[in-house]
């Protein structure tokens, strides 16, 4: 059947061409194009501003229409031909072709006959900074906005005046400030006026987004530069001293090698290649080769090439002394303006500082976030180990199976926001039912073996990975979060969280209160306290403990469920989910203090706080920072053996 | 000795299984005997021999003395990475000298080392030695270490968790933090052991470049066995007589036996090092059959997997570790091998490749609930009926 | 229905048989951390075998695929290597995807002579006799993706993040000096790595967002393996970083890491591969095709899939002209075999066992396919890189000089064995 169409396809194209091959003089768009065929057809940001110059140069109408079609990369090239047209539905087979200048059909075309000219990134700056002429005093007020984030991604001197006439009519104040500040950012890169840049530079005191600081760190770039005096005319940021920190005697040294104002020194490496360049049948100047092999051996044979003038001789420490000496090294400003470098200097020292406190917010933020998913997925753990004392090794597991459970939810109902709801309480009403169906058939046969509760519950957790392995795939499955729970909560350019982790914080905060009601304040968490502490004792007040055990293992159960669901939209879904936290949910629990879900919290704080704390002090090694998490952990539990928050008297004692 | 025998009647029955075991597996041997048993098998059979020893070690620990250690493979991978050190050096310093012997100038000593550092760091970015393979140029120091890294590691690690008096589920946490720590710390690329990639090609003896693997396989079988038996000796002795019976009484009251006067410390610090030394020569003998050593091998999944062993054999009975070890590994080699045929149940058939870890879990489930003295309890059973009649 | 078709693949692969049959050996991860991606090369090697058999199988005789599970674990490569080739007799292996498997079967793969396909991107930095790499080396994905960002999107500060572990680690190395080379300052390159499955990544993101205050543009280099790219696409997203803000290349992601998760916030961003799904060529179209009647209509296709189909074709080619299956002559007949790429052009077999292939840049799209926006003209692939100072002196010519790792300085061959 394809290859019918594909027959008929090529016959239509035959047909298609003779109409086609007809380059009129009444397309004068084509003919442009056409003089620069290859520069279009495989356009790069760095030669394609030739064909963009020709073609504004021609003042023709359709240009800008044009352009706009080329950066939106619906322009196509027909391969018999070379010819540029558009097509009328890109996903139409065959595809239907339009004439660049004239907009009349003139044929059709499968989808092999044509290159679609996909202008990439870079290209479609150009193509956008080009259209900015064409769109910046357009009455759309989403033109004039593309045009001037055009303007912001490659700014150009030239460009500066059409700003100010936009300036002039703009409406939207939105817009109208955008422009302002873009205008102010290009006044200090480009300004000529001195007293014009040092007043826009102070005019930015006090802001902290990106775009400005882009805007004034560049000014404050320096090279290193050495003389044997310091220039009079260079705006000079400072003179460094050899030898000091900044700039050590070696370093000196090598620029002034790299500089030619000083012989190099001869290293290992150039001896060796000294020598061997100096190899004469088997001997260097006499010396036998095979003796050369310790260094010592090597400087005595070089000695032997320098004295006899085959070799350059390697500058002493008094030369090297006398060379530094010579000369001053010092750092300057590439901006030739002392006024302006020292009034970005001030407003930066000043932004910075900001900045740096700001950070200190966002790692904060961090710490919490981080800290408010360790809980989440401990605090199932904090319910049947902590208050139980059973050592649920499946426990990762049922994290997986509420991911899991979000994620079938989502393939049924296509609604993000009310396959969540759906997916919370189911969710918690399968992990909930897994974890009593796993008390009555395991668990409560070994309350009076703890450790090998640990051993069959791994028995479960791995067969649970595997068999979700059988049914889902071992990739990982899109769970996506609804469009209210994307992007984040921005406070300015330096502090901002995704909404997603705040919802996860929200969760968790949840979570830590009603499990605190249900626990101290209700008949269950009393009888749950009873029955862990002394079941002998409670079943004889009329307290079912099988029963609470029952249940309490399932709340625990179906917490971790829940977890799982807001764990899911924030990580990835695969069978490993659960295992990937489960040793850290047991060291949470461990470190707040057992039998007490204040402890959990605690612990959880501590974690995710050291973490990010040792991340920020090592920020090109994340490994690392887990790595120190857990050794201090282990050293905090041989100092603190009961945990954070230690409960004390006869419940320490189960 | 004959002490022993008459406290431990499994030892001379033990010792005679393995004597017997190692004559088998050289008549079948490709190098000595009639080729029945291919070099993989052989070598499968010695790894499985290793980590018998380690299931015996952990017997030590979690079955006579109470301490469920989650971290034990951590000194087993620390004895493996300890030889691995001088495997690789060796065997690189005979690539690299016969490299540069072919150079214009003969090398100094420091090129050499430079060249080596080069060959065995490039991989992970670096060109120069870490302070830690400062010995990997000696065996013998590389043996020692490998009886004293996994011994000093526990020593410390003991020390400061029992006298903090930190004990069941805890410790069991704390050894398994333990050992997660030190997987990802040698996960980290610039630590010095080749991160992810660790150490391989192991099984190239350096000096044995000639010898057949089939030769050094059973070779390996030999001293694995070997070892096995010095093991099973060492620990029943040590189980025996009053340390044993001290130990046992801490496993069962901790308390009871501090109040008798007993350093309770001292005994559980004792047989933990002890233990992790064994763990550490059996890691030593096992990577070179197993050819390669990285951070995954001491990720916290396989010392529970070693705990489960103990407790699918049987623990607080020392050929009980050795049967559950061996069982269990065989078995996964034979299941995930392939060679498993496929039960076909019509509308669906069943790859055991897939299956396995299923299987494997819920074993570990029933053994656990229906028989808790493990596979070891059969033989109880057997000796039993032997004595009613 | 699909499922049962597969089982019932596997279930003939697994049957021993007469010997005469030619037996080719799939070695890829069925379980453990590493199935997620190597299970979908056993299904492609399964399907390319069958497919295969039904044009009437290879010299007369049948292929009989035997699949083993090395489960992620890398010593356990080793022995299933040995039992491939020893036990089961194999022809040939496919498999292996992480650095660190091969290195682990290298050894034994040298000592008994097998010969396996690799056909995953890796770091280079080696040739083994018994290897042959159908997958990127450094310079057919990673170079020219910088050059990209170089030339056409004139990024001028590089954040390299990566998975910690060896791919990312020497492919970062190599970039930095390629960087360094191409005149951008050392303190506008950024360098992290992360763990293995990652999923914290709101610091590390806002670190590269904040890169943007030295007023040049960033750009992302990105090594990050598996799972770890669908946290830091999502961070990126929840942060409204934009393709045109901070755009990243990706040498881990391909079709298959879409798959799994929402790619609607993520579309312009960019991946480098020698195939993508989306190129538009006849052999490509009948390839999905093939491969979505066999193993599900919802299935994609990617650039390791690519590999094994022109490892296999090339080998079936090779064996063909040998006559033999035996290892050294099919060796032999490797070198300047040529099988027609997916994406248009032709593969050719190279002297140092790599291939040369043309590289592709894709912009993702909001389906989870690639936008071809750059594809070069074959590019061979180069074992040891030219942008190492240690490595630039080595070169591989196995047919040629008989040696993988040769100096050309001294003139000598510094080992014949790989380096492991």
């Amino acid at each position: 059947m394809t290859r019918l169409i594909l027959a008929a396809l090529a016959a239509l194209s035959f047909l298609a061409s003779p109409v086609a091959s007809q380059d009129a003089p009444d397309a004068p768009l084509q003919t442009i194009l056409q003089t620069h065929h290859d520069l279009v057809e495989s356009a790069s940001r760095r030669t394609v501003q030739t064909v963009l110059d020709d073609l504004i140069a021609s003042g023709l109408p359709e240009v800008p229409a044009f352009l706009e079609r080329w950066q939106a990369r619906e322009l196509y090239m027909r391969q018999s031909d070379g010819r540029f047209v558009y097509v009328q539905d890109e996903d139409a087979d065959p595809l239907v072709l339009i004439d660049i200048d004239s907009g009349a059909e003139i044929g059709t075309a499968g989808s092999r006959e044509v290159d679609q000219l996909r202008a990439n990134r870079g290209v479609q700056t150009v193509i956008g900074a080009a259209l900015v002429q064409f769109q910046l005093l357009s009455p759309d007020i989403a033109t004039r906005a593309t045009a001037l984030e055009a303007i912001d991604r490659a700014p150009e001197p030239d460009q500066m005046p059409l700003i100010a006439t936009m300036l002039e009519a703009e409406t939207d104040p939105d817009l109208r400030a955008d422009a302002e500040s873009l205008l102010l950012r290009m006044t200090i890169a480009f300004g000529e006026d001195e007293a014009e840049r040092v007043a826009a530079i102070e005019s930015l005191a006090g802001r902290i987004d990106v775009q400005t600081r882009a805007a004034l760190n560049p000014l404050l770039a320096t090279r290193t530069g050495v003389a044997s005096q310091l220039p009079e005319d260079a705006n000079i940021a400072a003179v460094l001293e050899p030898g000091s920190d900044a700039l050590p005697r070696l370093e000196a040294y090598d620029i002034l090698v790299e500089e030619g104002l000083a012989p190099a020194f001869v290293s290992a490496d150039d001896r060796r290649e000294t020598l061997i360049a100096n190899i004469e049948d088997g001997q260097i100047v006499g010396i036998q080769v095979h003796s050369l092999d310790n260094e010592e051996a090597r400087i005595a044979a070089y000695a032997a090439l320098v004295e006899a003038g085959l070799a350059p001789v390697s500058p002493t420490d008094e030369e090297v002394d006398a060379a530094l000496a010579a000369h001053v090294f010092y750092e300057e400003y590439r901006e030739a303006s002392a006024a302006v470098t020292s009034a970005a200097e001030e407003t930066v020292s000043a932004i910075n500082t900001r900045v740096s406190i700001l950070e200190m917010v966002d790692l904060s933020l961090d710490g919490i976030s981080l800290a408010s998913i360790y809980f989440l997925a401990a605090i199932g753990l904090a319910i049947t180990f902590g208050v139980m004392g059973v050592i649920n090794m499946a426990h990762g597991e049922f994290i997986m199976m509420g991911a899991y459970t979000g994620y079938v939810v989502q393939t049924i109902v296509p609604d993000y926001t009310v396959s969540i709801v759906i997916a919370l309480p189911l969710a918690f009403a399968i992990t909930f039912g897994a974890g009593v169906a796993m008390e009555r058939t395991v668990i409560r046969w070994l309350y009076s073996r703890p450790l090998e509760t640990l051993l069959a519950t791994f028995g479960i957790s791995i067969a649970l990975q595997q068999i979700t392995r059988q049914i889902f795939g071992a990739q990982a499955r899109p769970f996506t979060a609804p469009d209210w729970l994307a992007g984040s909560l921005s406070f300015n350019d330096v502090v901002a969280i995704s909404y997603i982790r705040i919802a996860i914080f929200v969760l968790g905060v949840l979570f830590f209160c009603l499990l605190w009601l249900i626990l101290n304040k209700t008949r269950l968490g009393l009888e749950v306290r009873a029955v862990t502490q002394n079941p002998s004792m409670a079943s004889s007040m009329g307290i079912n403990p099988d029963k609470i055990n029952m249940l309490t293992f399932g709340l625990g159960s179906g917490i971790a469920g829940i977890a799982g669901v807001a764990i899911g939209l924030f990580a990835q879904v695969t069978p490993e989910l659960g295992a990937n936290y489960i040793v850290q949910s047991f060291m949470t629990v461990v470190v707040g203090g057992v039998g007490n879900i204040f402890g959990t919290l605690a612990g959880a704080t501590m974690i995710g706080f050291f973490q990010k704390g040792v991340e920020w002090l090592n920020p090109s090694n994340t490994l690392a920072a887990q790595t120190y998490m857990i050794l201090f952990v282990i050293l905090f539990i041989q100092f603190r053996p009961k945990g954070i928050v230690a409960l004390k008297g006869r419940a320490a004692e189960m | 000795m004959g002490n022993l025998i008459k406290t431990n009647r499994s030892v001379p029955i033990v010792l005679a299984l393995l004597a017997g075991f190692a004559l088998l597996v050289t008549v079948l041997s490709e190098a000595y005997g009639s080729g029945g048993l291919s070099v993989s098998l052989t070598k499968t059979l010695g790894m499985t021999v290793c980590l018998c020893i380690i299931a015996l070690s952990m017997d030590m620990v979690w079955g006579y003395s109470g301490i469920l250690s989650l971290g034990h493979f951590a000194f087993f991978a620390l004895g493996g990475y300890m030889i691995g050190m001088w495997l690789m050096y060796a065997r690189t310093e005979d690539v690299i000298a016969a490299s540069l012997a072919q150079g214009q100038l003969p090398a100094t000593p420091a090129e050499l080392n430079d060249a080596i550092a080069v060959q065995i760091f490039g991989v992970v970015g670096g060109d120069s030695f870490p302070w830690m393979w400062a010995f990997s140029h000696s065996l013998v120091a590389q043996l020692a270490l490998v009886v004293l890294v996994p011994g000093i590691l526990a020593f410390v690690f003991g020390w400061l968790a029992f006298r903090s008096r930190v004990t069941g589920v805890y410790l069991s946490i704390l050894t398994q933090a333990m050992t997660l720590a030190l997987s990802l710390y040698l996960f980290q690329n610039d630590t010095g052991l080749r991160g992810n990639n660790g150490l391989s090609g192991l099984q190239n003896i350096p000096g044995a470049e000639a010898i057949p693997q089939s030769q050094i396989s059973i070779w390996f079988l030999w001293a694995s066995i070997a070892a096995l038996a010095l093991a099973y000796v060492f620990a029943a002795w040590v189980m025996s007589g009053k340390f044993g019976n001290v130990i046992r009484g801490i496993r069962d009251d901790e308390a009871r036996v501090r109040f008798l006067g007993y350093s309770v410390e001292g005994y559980k610090l004792f047989v933990f090092v002890v233990s992790a030394i064994m763990a550490g020569v059996a890691g030593a003998l096992y990577y070179p059959q197993a050819g390669i050593i990285n951070p995954d091998e001491l990720a916290p999944i396989a010392s529970i997997y070693l705990a489960v062993w103990v407790a699918i054999g049987g623990r607080g009975r020392l050929y009980g570790a050795v049967i559950g070890a061996a069982v269990v590994s065989l078995l996964s080699t034979w299941f995930t091998g392939g060679r498993a045929p496929d039960i076909n149940l019509g509308f669906y058939t069943i790859q055991w490749v897939d299956w396995w870890t299923v299987l494997l879990g819920l074993g570990f489930v029933l053994v656990t609930l229906f028989a808790p003295k493990g596979l070891g309890g059969l033989v109880d059973l057997m000796t039993r009926k032997g004595e009613a009649k | 229905m699909k499922k049962l078709l597969l089982s019932s693949a596997i279930a003939a692969a697994c049957a021993t048989s007469a010997a005469a049959e030619i037996r080719v050996g799939v070695l890829h991860s069925l379980s453990g951390t590493m199935a997620i991606s190597e299970t979908t090369l056993r299904d492609t090697m399964l399907m390319l075998i069958e497919q295969q058999n039904a044009a009437g199988g290879l010299l007369g005789e049948e292929i009989v695929p035997v699949v083993v599970d090395p489960a992620s674990d890398w010593p356990l490569f080793a022995e299933r290597a040995r039992e491939l080739l020893t036990v089961h007799e194999v022809d040939v292996i496919f498999g292996a995807w992480t650095s660190v498997s091969r290195k682990s079967v290298l050894p034994v793969i040298e000592e008994l002579n097998g010969l396996m396909f690799y056909p995953v991107q890796y770091e280079g930095e080696e040739s083994s006799r018994n290897v042959f790499y159908t997958g990127a080396a450094p310079n057919q994905q990673a170079i020219p993706a910088v050059d990209y960002f170089l030339e056409e999107l004139g990024v001028e500060t590089f954040a390299l993040l990566g998975t910690d572990y060896v791919y990312p680690r020497t492919t970062n190395r190599i970039l930095e000096q390629y960087l360094l080379d191409a005149g951008i300052p050392e303190e506008n390159i950024f360098v992290n790595y992360t763990p293995f499955g990652h999923s914290d990544w709101s610091s590390i993101v806002s670190d590269v967002v904040a890169l943007g205050e030295s007023g040049s543009q960033v750009g992302v280099i990105s090594t990050i393996n598996g799972d770890a790219n669908v946290g830091f696409y999502n961070e990126l997203a929840a942060l409204d970083v934009s393709a045109d803000d901070i755009p990243v290349v990706a040498f881990s992601v391909g079709e298959e890491e879409l798959s799994g998760l929402d790619t609607s916030n993520l579309v312009g961003h960019l991946a480098a591969w020698n195939y993508f799904q989306s190129a538009d060529t006849p052999e490509n179209e009948a390839f999905i095709e093939a491969w979505q009647a066999f193993a599900g209509e919802d299935r994609v296709t990617n650039d390791p899939m690519e590999a094994h189909y022109i490892g296999f074709n090339m080998w079936v080619q090779a064996v063909e002209q040998a006559g033999t299956t035996e290892v050294d002559a099919v060796r032999d007949a490797m070198y300047g075999q040529e099988v027609t790429n997916l994406t248009g052009g032709t593969a050719v077999m190279l002297p140092n066992h790599h291939l040369a292939k043309p590289v592709l840049i894709g912009e993702i799209q909001a389906d989870g396919q690639f936008d071809i926006i750059s594809q070069t003209a074959e590019v061979p692939g180069d074992a040891w890189t030219d942008y190492l100072e240690e490595s630039a002196v080595l070169v591989s010519d196995w047919p040629g000089l008989g040696c993988g790792m040769y100096n050309t300085e001294t003139e000598t061959c510094v080992q014949l064995e790989s380096n492991y």
